[in-house]
């Protein structure tokens, strides 16, 4: 199959503008129009639909409400009462999942949330950010995370390389779970398109039909990804908290 | 595959630092504070709503009370009043009924005293007119004229065989 008509090509970035900063190349590209669209469009719903500060709600502010109480809950459910402190960070980290993977669903727009470097990074924000924490609330006894109180002791110098690989690998599989999930479906999406070209006569109705089937599934595991690495995010804000 | 190709990973990373910093700050100064206050005011508004239902509930409550109290006491005033007016209609018709009762027996007995009055003024006449036909009598058949004081005379003598 030619480059051009790959699967893959949608992942493709291309610069909108070359901009090279002390050697780093940081052109602005159609990845960081899509993140600046995604900013946009939560930034401006949020703002403009409470405007009113109306007591009784619009339709629209009442959307923001929910988003604004849906990860509230989701925070005091699994942080409690400490989690407070974290939510605009867990709800922007909601938010700009969820309209990142939104505005790739939309048809020739970029999904910058199928790109590794991304999720990765967004990943590792937390990881830090939830070590730096277990630290500055329990010291050097953040350690005994590792240790499973209960367990007989010669089982210990096999359970504790196993926690501390696990807890390692939370970024790895915190990043690669949405960057796997945007980028399968995005190319399986892809492909049936290829088949609605490529197949004779009226038959291209049937993987068209799948698509638009297809589609669905996507925004609902768009929702979904999303979901679940505000989810874990809060768990592993717990976890700095409670040890065990 | 386009991802891990590593040209662009200082760009994607640049500017996803700058695009979620300027969001996570937006939303953390901006855009939550708003609807923190919205949700902050309806629930104030809901308590207070909440707070005044209760104390019209329990205005309306005593009012109800005072009603009841004064449902309560009208009856038992009403009551008073009624018992007082049969006592009082009970009495003035006793009294009525006793002077009543007076008036007539004073009736009957004048009637009877008036009858009696009568009865002996038409004795007396009676008397008179016996005197007088006697007298007529007497003079038509002896030519005696008999002096008043005689007649009367024989006929207080004579008066049980009249009868």
């Amino acid at each position: 199959m030619a480059a051009k008509d790959s699967p893959l090509k949608q992942f493709e970035i291309d610069p909108i503008s070359n901009i090279e900063f002390g050697g780093y190349n940081i052109s602005f590209t159609n990845s960081s129009f899509a993140m600046m669209i995604t900013v946009l469009v939560i930034t401006l719903f949020l703002t403009l639909t409470v405007n009113t500060r109306s007591i009784i709600p619009s339709r629209m502010q009442l959307i923001s409400e929910l988003m604004y109480n849906f990860i509230a809950q989701l925070l005091s459910d699994t942080v409690g009462d400490n989690g407070k402190r974290y939510f605009p960070f867990v709800f922007s980290l909601f938010m700009f999942v969820l309209i990142g993977n939104m505005v790739g669903m939309i048809p020739y727009q970029f999904t910058f949330t199928s790109h590794i470097i991304v999720t990765f990074a967004l990943a590792a924000v937390v990881f830090i950010g939830v070590t730096i924490l277990g630290f500055i609330n329990h010291g050097i006894k953040f350690f005994t995370f590792f240790y499973i109180p209960g367990v007989p002791f010669y089982m210990h110098p096999l359970l504790i390389p196993i926690e501390v690989i696990s807890y390692l690998s939370r970024p790895i599989s915190l990043s690669v779970r949405l960057f796997a999930n945007m980028l399968a479906g995005h190319t399986l999406l892809k492909v049936f398109a290829g088949f609605v070209v490529s197949m004779p006569f009226f038959t291209g109705v049937f993987p068209l039909a799948f698509i638009v089937a297809l589609t669905g599934l996507e925004i609902l595991i768009a929702f979904l990804q999303a979901y679940v690495f505000a989810i874990l995010t809060c768990l592993y804000i717990n976890d700095a908290y409670h040890l065990h | 595959m386009p991802q891990l190709n590593p040209e662009f990973f200082v760009s994607q990373l640049f500017w996803l630092a700058v695009f979620f910093t300027f969001l996570f700050v937006f939303l953390w100064r901006v855009s939550l504070p708003r609807i923190d206050t919205v949700l902050e005011k309806r629930q104030n508004k809901i308590d207070d709503n909440l707070s005044s239902a209760k104390e019209l509930q329990e205005q309306a409550m005593e009012i109800e009370k005072k009603i009841n109290n004064q449902i309560n006491k009208a009856k038992l005033e009403t009551d008073e009043k009624i018992k007082e007016t049969i006592n009082t209609l009970q009495k003035d018709v006793s009294s009525q009924l006793s002077s009543l009762d007076k008036d007539l027996e004073k009736k009957v007995s004048d009637a009877e005293k008036e009858i009696l009055k009568s009865k002996d003024d038409q004795m007396k006449n009676i008397n008179n007119e016996i005197a007088n036909i006697t007298k007529l009598t007497v003079g038509k058949i002896t030519d005696i004229e008999l002096s008043d004081n005689e007649l009367n005379k024989v006929i207080v003598t004579n008066k049980g065989s009249f009868n």
